[in-house]
């Protein structure tokens, strides 16, 4: 299967009172695998929104979004968390680690959830590869943010997903800290041949990826293809 | 992965489900998993909830053990209180017909006969008082130890005049082994002491110690022609309960007939059960309010505690945990834990049980047993386990609404899916402590007031916190400065846990300030000599021409004369019109025969004394004329005996002379006081002639001033006898301080598992505000508003919350007073103003510590650990 997320006339829009606003305006694209995507735009015009409807996060008002071939509209929400545990991986813009369990404790998690065992060795090598080999046993509170970040990375592709989605994940960071958790996300991500979505307002960081989606007030405006792999 | 396509196929909706393998509760070890890791580090934060159930499952346990040994106790030593199986009484000689059949009996028989009278010692100290003497012949008690110095001294009974003393006796008047004493014409030896005699207990030995003889000597020591009042008693040894039954059954003729009165074990087990009846009505109370003071603490520490967890469960749905396995992690941790704090309840009841006898034992007349009443211990387990169980799955079960979007936006509501689960344990909650209620009060009427009011709270607590936050929404006032601005919007703003914080102060302060209520009105009952004038002397026997020579020497050493009551012995002979012959043979008007036959002490005066209230008809105070019906008041609860009504005529025998009287008013009397109180008053003018005498009530001060008086009043005044109550009056005093010490020690308890409970929201609440207030301090808001705001907030909350509390338990206490304990409301008010002031001061303090974070570190520390 070529095409790993598949977004058509995607309408998302909420309702206060007799107040409809329509954030995502039938917005559609496919991404293949292994490519690199980023989703820009002003704060606002709606990129979030997207990466929760793609990631089965939230149902859309109207369209689809299939993911690896499978409708997320039809599914039960906890049919779609299965989903997301066998084939998505997330980057938050505020890390969101477990606070009360350990860093390699939180590595294990996605795959000990899909009941495998003997995670231990495997886990401890992707966080050398973060460079936290020193960490592991450090609880979230004990690592400073770009540590917590990294910690996150480690996390998000040691279940091998197939596709990555990252809201932000620089945006918590000073830009020293930022530069290196970015080229650590792109390399891990080369080294995997994930699918990664990256939502960012930031252009510099949307500059590392194949191609470029570019939102504004809930409509796609322009989908720029940087890089043909 | 299979994915099966479920046929419909409609335009471009595929309806697809996902085979995934089953995971439950117990083959899913992720979740065992993650409850571990999760809990480990939690520990501090459950540890409010499991508080709650050690201390609600430990005051249970230790209230139902006592229940249950005490109960026990009374029943298997029912038999040594009473001494025999059976026995019969009667305050005359047995008739002929009556001594035939007990000698027709097969059974080993013992008699005795009990009268009052006074003994002189005839030791270097001397002396005389008022005792108890018991002539015996036979070997009662058949049941129960006797305790005497020497062991074998009640056999030395029969071999001479000898006689043995109660403790208390010999130690007041250092009687001792070969000293003499005086009864009426004859002395006796004393050969013995008894310091532990089945059927009497401290407080009775106190007010009468005995004196045993054996029954041969009883003619001659002329006592008997006095025409005092004697009990004499035939008791009977069968050995079963059935064979008791049976005999019973051949004597009932005869009791009846000659109206004697008799005792089985089994009424010994119901006086007994009577007797505290009201400290297991307030001990089951206490059980209830632990309960749901357990219960509360349990939702209301889970619920604010699934609060926290919201991003903790946001992630892990997102990384793939289904709605289940969230709720399970939790659900898992709460059970646990409520196994372990029910363990340790269970423990610490054990504990507190072993302390109650040791406080009170001696007071009781049967030896309460320390044994772990293992049915406690098991109920205690099993509720712990129950409650944790439902009243955790409430809160926990808004995990499952979680939506895992907020891992992206934080600040968005949960989904508020139904589920049929949930429906089934909201009515789980309610049916739950609904059974316990009325299992624990074994009355389904009082269960389900108890049920009902606890509800009835519940809603009216709901619904003054939604009255709180609408108006301070609607009413708020702009123009104030922002310290108080902003702590008054902080009940209305989002997030805000008004309603739970209102809900559990509330129902907190309820149940205790009921408790407090009801303990202070059953102190009042108990501390019904409490007051400082009390009579502790009462002179009796007095002649109508003594009246005025006695109140005299009361008067000349100082001390007051607080009753001086005529009193005249009556019987009834007619009542309305029918003779007391007729009225016993008809008995379909169940109106007991001893009320019918005994002898009616009664006397006259003009108005009421203080223990004593008019609740029907009229008081008439006076007789003009010779021929002028005659009014009289009854006491209430004999009206209700003797099925008279205002109006009804009652013939009066008073010694030969008839009197027509006509039933004028009902009252209410507290019998309770020691007082001379009466079935029945007279109006003046009618009585004054009549063979009387006078009963003296006064209080006298140092011992020696007394014994003194006593010694000039026996020499002056030989027929008039003195009981001094003072020593009744201390040992009473110190076996009713006990009592209210355990009903203290026992509602404090429950006292301090609602502050538990309370501190616990309380604190909890913490988490909610931390993250605002750090901002406000970034916003650069000064540590003092921050404080100040925190302490409005609270002072508003714990104000209203508690204020509600007690206006409920105000309901709640009246209620309980008049239907459950049936004793008077006494509110206490300065008891009520403390715990307002105590769970408002407590509140704000608990607040106040919550800021300390905040205040305390730098915003940046505490923003990056609570992100
Ligand atoms: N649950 C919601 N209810 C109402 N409005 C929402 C909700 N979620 C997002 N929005 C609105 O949708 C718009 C797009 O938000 P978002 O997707 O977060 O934008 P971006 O990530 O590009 O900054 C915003 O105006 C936001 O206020
Ligand atoms: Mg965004």
């Amino acid at each position: 299967m070529d095409q790993i997320l598949e977004v058509n006339d995607l309408t998302k829009s909420f309702f206060s009172g007799e107040n409809k606003l329509t954030v995502l305006d039938t917005i559609s694209f496919s991404i293949n695998q292994q490519d690199t995507i980023s989703v820009v735009g002003p704060s606002g015009s709606g990129k979030t929104t997207l990466l929760g409807l793609c990631a089965g996060l939230d149902l859309p008002s109207s369209g689809s979004v299939s993911l690896a071939g499978i409708k997320l509209n039809a599914l039960s929400e906890d049919d779609r968390a299965y989903i997301r545990n066998r084939y998505v991986g997330f980057i938050f813009q505020n890390f969101q680690l477990l606070p009360t369990i350990t860093a390699l404790e939180n590595v294990m998690i996605p795959l000990e959830l899909r009941g495998e065992k003997g995670l231990v060795p495997k886990a401890r090598e992707i966080l050398d590869r973060v460079g936290l080999g020193e960490r592991m046993d450090h609880y979230p509170l004990q690592l400073s943010g770009g540590e917590q970040q990294r910690v996150a990375i480690a996390r998000a592709f040691f279940s091998s997903p197939k596709i990555m989605f990252a809201d932000e994940p620089t945006g918590n960071l000073d830009e020293e800290t930022a530069n290196k958790v970015t080229s650590l996300l792109f390399d891990i991500n080369r080294e995997e041949g994930t699918t990664l979505v990256l939502v960012t307002h930031n252009m510099e960081l949307a500059a590392h990826t194949d191609r470029i989606l570019q939102l504004k007030g809930g409509k796609l405006i322009a989908d720029k293809q940087l890089r043909v792999v | 992965m299979q994915i099966n396509n479920y046929g419909s196929y409609s335009g471009m909706e595929y309806i697809i489900k996902i085979k995934k393998p089953r995971k439950t509760l117990f083959n899913d070890k992720w979740v065992w998993r993650m409850a571990w890791l999760d809990a480990r580090h939690n520990l501090t934060r459950l540890f409010l909830f499991i508080s709650s159930i050690i201390i609600g499952i430990g005051a249970l346990v230790a209230i139902d053990s006592f229940n249950t040994n005490l109960q026990e106790d009374i029943n298997t030593n029912a038999k040594a209180l009473l001494g025999a199986d059976l026995n019969v009484r009667s305050n005359k000689v047995f008739e002929e017909e009556t001594l035939a059949l007990f000698d027709s009996i097969e059974y080993e028989q013992a008699m005795d006969v009990r009268f009052a009278s006074m003994v002189l010692f005839l030791t270097p100290q001397g002396g005389t008082r008022l005792v108890q003497v018991v002539a015996s012949e036979g070997n009662y008690p058949f049941y129960g130890n006797i305790e005497t110095l020497p062991d074998d001294a009640m056999e030395s009974l029969t071999q001479g005049r000898f006689a043995i003393v109660d403790e208390s006796l010999a130690m007041q008047f250092e009687v001792s082994y070969d000293d003499s004493i005086k009864l009426g014409n004859l002395s006796f030896i004393v050969k013995g002491i008894v310091s532990s005699m089945p059927g009497t207990n401290v407080v009775a030995a106190t007010f009468a110690p005995s004196i045993y003889i054996s029954l041969e000597y009883l003619e001659q020591t002329g006592l008997i022609q006095y025409g005092s009042r004697y009990s004499y008693r035939r008791y009977f040894k069968t050995g079963t309960t059935e064979q008791a039954d049976l005999l019973e059954k051949r004597l009932l003729p005869v009791i009846k007939k000659y109206s004697y009165s008799h005792s089985t074990v089994e009424d010994e087990k119901e006086n007994m059960g009577e007797a505290f009846e009201n400290l297991y009505r307030f001990f089951n109370l206490l059980g209830f309010v632990a309960l749901i003071l357990g219960c509360i603490g349990v939702a209301s520490s889970i619920h604010i505690y699934v609060q926290q967890k919201k991003s903790f469960i946001a992630v892990l749905r997102c990384i793939g945990a289904s709605a289940w396995q969230s709720f399970n992690i939790f659900f898992i941790q709460s059970m646990v834990l409520g196994l372990l704090g029910s363990i340790a309840g269970v423990l610490l009841g054990i504990g507190i049980q072993h302390l109650v006898p040791v406080m009170f034992g001696k007071y009781i007349p049967v030896e309460i047993s320390v044994g772990i009443a293992w049915g406690a211990v098991l109920k205690g387990l099993l509720l712990g386990i129950f409650i944790s169980g439902i009243f955790s799955f409430l809160p926990l079960s808004d995990i499952r609404n979680i939506p895992p979007l907020s891992v992206l936006r934080s600040d968005l509501n949960n989904d508020n899916k139904f589920s049929r689960m949930k429906l089934l344990v909201i009515l789980l909650a309610i049916l739950f402590p609904w059974v316990f209620a009325v299992i624990q009060t074994q009355s389904i009427r009082n269960g389900t007031v108890f049920m009902g009011a606890l509800l009835g709270s519940f809603i009216v607590l709901t619904l003054v916190a939604k009255l709180i936050i609408f108006l301070a929404r609607k009413f708020f006032p702009t123009g104030w400065s922002f310290v108080w601005r902003q702590s008054l919007s902080n009940l209305f703003r989002p997030q805000n846990q008004t309603t739970v914080l209102v809900v559990v102060i509330g129902l907190g302060t309820f149940l205790v300030s009921t408790l407090l209520l009801i303990q202070h009105a059953l102190l009042n009952q108990v501390e019904f000599m409490g007051s400082e004038e009390r009579s502790n002397t009462v002179l009796f026997d007095i002649q109508p021409y003594q009246k005025q020579g006695v109140s005299d020497l009361v008067r000349t050493y100082q001390f007051p004369v607080q009753q001086l009551v005529p009193i005249v012995s009556t019987r009834l002979s007619k009542i309305r019109g029918k003779t007391i012959s007729e009225i016993q043979k008809d008995t379909s008007d169940h109106i007991p025969n001893w009320s019918l036959t005994r002898e009616y002490r009664i006397t006259y005066r003009d108005s009421l004394i203080e223990s004593e209230k008019i609740v029907k008809g009229k008081m008439i105070s006076e007789v003009a004329q010779p021929n002028d019906t005659i009014w009289v008041s009854i006491s209430e609860n004999m009206a209700e005996t003797l099925h008279v009504d205002i109006g009804d005529e009652v013939i009066f025998d008073v010694q030969g002379v008839p009197i027509t009287t006509y039933i004028g008013s009902f009252r209410e009397v507290d019998w309770q006081r020691i007082q001379t109180n009466f079935i029945f008053v007279f109006p003046k003018g009618v009585l004054e002639e009549a063979p009387q005498f006078y009963v003296l009530m006064t209080r006298t001060e140092s011992k020696a001033k007394s014994a003194a008086f006593q010694q000039e009043l026996v020499t002056k005044f030989p027929n008039v006898s003195v009981i001094d109550l003072r020593l009744i009056l201390q040992t009473i005093d110190q076996f009713m301080d006990k009592v209210a010490y355990v009903i203290q020690f026992m509602a404090l308890f429950s006292i301090v598992t609602g502050l538990i409970v309370l501190a616990g929201a309380v604190i909890n609440n913490k988490y909610v505000r931390l993250k605002e207030n750090v901002l406000l301090r970034t916003l650069g808001a000064v540590k003092k508003q921050i404080v100040q705001m925190t302490l409005l907030e609270y002072g508003y909350l714990g104000l209203f919350a508690g204020l509600t509390g007690i206006v409920l338990s105000l309901l709640g206490a009246w209620g309980l007073t008049r239907m459950f304990f049936e004793i008077k409301f006494v509110p206490d008010y300065i008891g009520l103003l403390a715990i307002w002031l105590s769970v408002t001061f407590l509140t704000i303090i608990i607040g106040w510590i919550n800021t300390r974070d905040v205040i305390n570190k730098s915003p940046l520390e505490v923003l990056r650990k609570e992100v």
